[in-house]
């Protein structure tokens, strides 16, 4: 686990900082985008094992950035996490790997984040 | 007075100003008072062919006996001159008994007074208006040129009786087109058919003097049933021969008297006139008019024109129907086309309201999770008292049932996205959502089957809102089974009203709801789940309602529910029925 980078992805800086004491208490490295545009150069540039990306923000959203990163780095996992509950609906959202309404419980999350690096 | 006098006075009077009756009246107090004469009486010839007393001088006492009966066309002395136009003259002695006639029997006591008789028929070259009767007490005989006198006065009679016959058929006349012409402005203006009704039966019975007046109406699009609308009163046997007639009418399409439809008229119909018309419009006939008089001293209040008049009357109200129907359809296109517009706006708003809510919902939704995803930090990070972690635990747990509201606002409403109604395919959105479902894993022990009927029409919806409703559905039943059993998805047209709406039920096996809480599901937030919200089945009405269709439910307790979703085939179809 030691050694597991993550990038979370949200506008709002207090969900960041939730979201990153939340999973370095899990254990992972965590690394910060507040937005999609910023989160396709990260990603670009490092090896991320996952990412965690909000929908709705500024500059580039999260489905676009998704996309982007997808076309990019074909195998990077990336969990959709955003407060909308009817992402079944949303068919461009279908590429990303998990799908996480945004909770404050956090619970979900760890789970998904953990089912997936241990596929992988 | 000389009888030249007399006469001079008479023509005076037969050409003044005078109401006829007066003027007669005038005429026969001065044969009486100038010439002897203590009777002096016309009977006036009716249209049914008798003989009415109808004028007398001012000492008259035999009137009375004489009203009593109306003689028929060649009977009794009276008769005979009507229908001989030739004068007769009596004494005493070689008088008839009763003058001829059985039906006077008093006259035995009275006759014995006078001398002498005179009968004039009252007559011009074609015509007979009457007789005039003559007896004096004084006189032994009824000179010649008495009986020219009085001959030349019965023709002067015959005159004002002609012009008076004239002026009253006119006057009918008359007041029968005041009839029309006040229907006429009646049915154009805009009252509620009963009203109309009521007003034309009192209009008709006003002017006609009937007694009775009924119209009878069947129209399915105007009246619930058949209607009747009556004016005046007749006996109970009446109406039986009037409904005897009507049906009549109502078969042959055509005006028929009570005699027409019974050659031999009980006894008891002798006194009444009874017409009755159909009411004929677009659609064939839709009711009748019919009219019924009694007969006078005088005839009947109506009679040869009866026909005549309750055809007009008739006629005015088929348009009158036929206006009101139109009025009433236009009223209703409107209604309809006001609601259609009220639902329109309904359904922007609704939207416009779906827009605003998702937004405020996705902005309470990011500093809930920080709010509540904090709290818990605490409660795992921080020592806290057993208060103070309480207190910790309370704020958690509330942001946990304000998420899963915001969780169903936000599965509803969607945000922006304002998707227009246009034809979609019911069973292709409902083969997304089952690729959907199955691809999930939760849904592994949920085994689902479709039975869609292929020629299903297209249904003019938001097909998003729809899946909503239906995932929203499927959601509950995998809940209700938690989450293992059958769900069965049918398609097709409704079977009770199969070209106005189409259905979709599903079918689980959860066991069914209980049937104390049957009538509250549909509530906003009833729920009996730990983490419901009861928000799903009373948006999803509500967008099923908005849409026009309606969601029912078969209950099996023990088994499962099936919940129907009908969906208006057409949207609109109604204002085509009507145009
Ligand atoms: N298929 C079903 N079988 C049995 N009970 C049902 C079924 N569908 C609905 N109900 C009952 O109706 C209630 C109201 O349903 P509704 O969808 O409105 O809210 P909910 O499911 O409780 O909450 P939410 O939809 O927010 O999860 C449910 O709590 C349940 O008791
Ligand atoms: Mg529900």
């Amino acid at each position: 686990m030691k050694g597991t980078k993550i990038l979370v992805v949200d506008d709002e800086e207090n969900i960041r900082l939730l979201y990153k004491e939340e999973l370095e208490e899990e254990g992972y490295d965590v690394e910060l985008a507040s937005n999609g545009l910023e989160a396709f150069e990260k990603a670009k540039e490092n090896d991320f094992d996952l990412i965690v990306m909000d929908i709705k923000m500024p500059v580039m959203d999260g489905i676009q950035a998704l996309n982007e990163i997808k076309k990019v780095k074909k195998d990077q996992p990336i969990i959709l996490c955003s407060a909308y509950g009817e992402f079944k609906q949303d068919f461009s959202s279908w590429v990303s790997d998990a799908y996480v309404v945004k909770s404050a419980d956090t619970d979900e999350l760890k789970r998904t984040i953990k089912d997936l690096l241990n596929v992988k | 007075m000389n009888p030249v006098e007399i006469l001079g006075k008479i023509i005076e009077i037969s050409h003044s100003n005078l109401e006829a009756n007066s003027r007669i009246s005038a005429i026969l107090n001065i044969i009486s008072q100038e010439m002897g004469f203590e009777e002096v009486i016309v009977f006036t010839y009716e249209k049914d062919k008798r003989l009415t007393s109808s004028y007398m001088n001012r000492k008259s006492t035999l009137f009375k006996i004489f009203s009593a009966y109306r003689c028929h066309i060649g009977e009794g002395i009276i008769g005979s001159v009507a229908q001989k136009r030739m004068p007769q003259s009596f004494t005493k002695r070689d008088v008839p008994l009763r003058l001829g006639c059985l039906f006077y029997p008093e006259l035995d006591d009275h006759l014995e007074r006078f001398k002498s008789f005179l009968f004039q028929p009252i007559t011009d070259d074609s015509f007979l208006y009457g007789v005039l009767f003559l007896a004096s007490a004084s006189k032994e005989l009824i000179q010649d040129h008495e009986k020219i006198l009085t001959s030349i006065i019965a023709r002067e009679i015959g005159g004002v009786l002609q012009v008076h016959k004239l002026h009253v058929s006119s006057k009918r006349k008359i007041n029968e087109l005041a009839t029309l012409s006040e229907l006429g402005k009646l049915l154009t203006s805009h009252v509620e058919l009963p009203l109309l009704f009521q007003t034309i039966g009192l209009i008709v019975t006003k002017a006609t003097e009937a007694t009775f007046f009924t119209i009878r109406l069947e129209h399915k699009f105007l009246l619930n049933g058949p209607e009747r609308f009556s004016y005046g009163d007749v006996e109970p046997f009446i109406k039986d021969y009037i409904l005897k007639l009507e049906n009549e009418v109502w078969i042959q399409k055509k005006t028929l008297s009570i005699r027409n439809i019974m050659p031999v008229l009980p006894e008891m119909l002798n006194g009444y006139a009874i017409y009755s018309t159909p009411i004929i419009s677009r659609d064939g006939v839709i009711g009748t008019v019919t009219i019924c008089g009694t007969k006078n001293r005088m005839g009947f209040t109506f009679e040869e024109d009866g026909q005549g008049l309750i055809n007009n009357i008739a006629n005015y109200i088929t348009n009158g129907v036929e206006n009101t129907i139109l009025t009433s359809k236009l009223r209703e296109l409107i209604k309809e086309l006001n609601k259609a517009q009220k639902r329109a706006i309904e359904q922007e708003k609704l939207k416009s309201l779906g827009e605003m809510t998702a937004n405020i919902a996705h902005e309470i939704k990011n500093p809930l999770v920080v709010i509540g995803g904090f709290a818990n930090r605490l409660l795992k990070k921080a020592k806290l008292t057993h208060g103070e972690s309480r207190y910790a635990e309370i704020i958690v747990k509330e942001v946990a049932r304000l998420e899963s509201i915001l969780n169903v606002v936000l599965r509803f409403a969607k945000e922006d996205e304002s998707a227009p109604c246009k034809p979609c395919n019911i069973n292709a959105c409902l083969d997304e959502i089952v690729y959907l479902f199955n691809a999930d894993p939760g849904w592994e022990k949920v085994q689902i089957e479709k039975e869609y009927d292929c020629n299903l029409p297209p249904v003019v919806c938001d097909i998003e809102q729809v899946k909503q409703v239906i995932i929203n559905i499927m959601l509950n039943a995998y809940e209700a089974m938690f989450g293992e059993g059958k769900i069965h998805i049918k398609t097709g047209r409704c079977e009770k009203e199969p070209d106005r709406f189409l259905t979709i039920s599903i079918t689980d096996t959860g066991g069914g709801i209980d049937p104390a809480i049957i009538d509250n599901i549909f509530n906003p937030f009833f729920t009996t789940k730990e983490k419901g919200t009861g928000l799903g089945l009373a948006i999803s009405n509500k967008i099923i309602n908005n849409l026009r269709g309606k969601i029912e439910i078969i209950n099996k307790v023990g088994q499962g529910a099936t919940f129907s979703v009908y969906l208006p085939l057409k949207n609109g179809d109604y204002k085509e029925e009507l145009i």
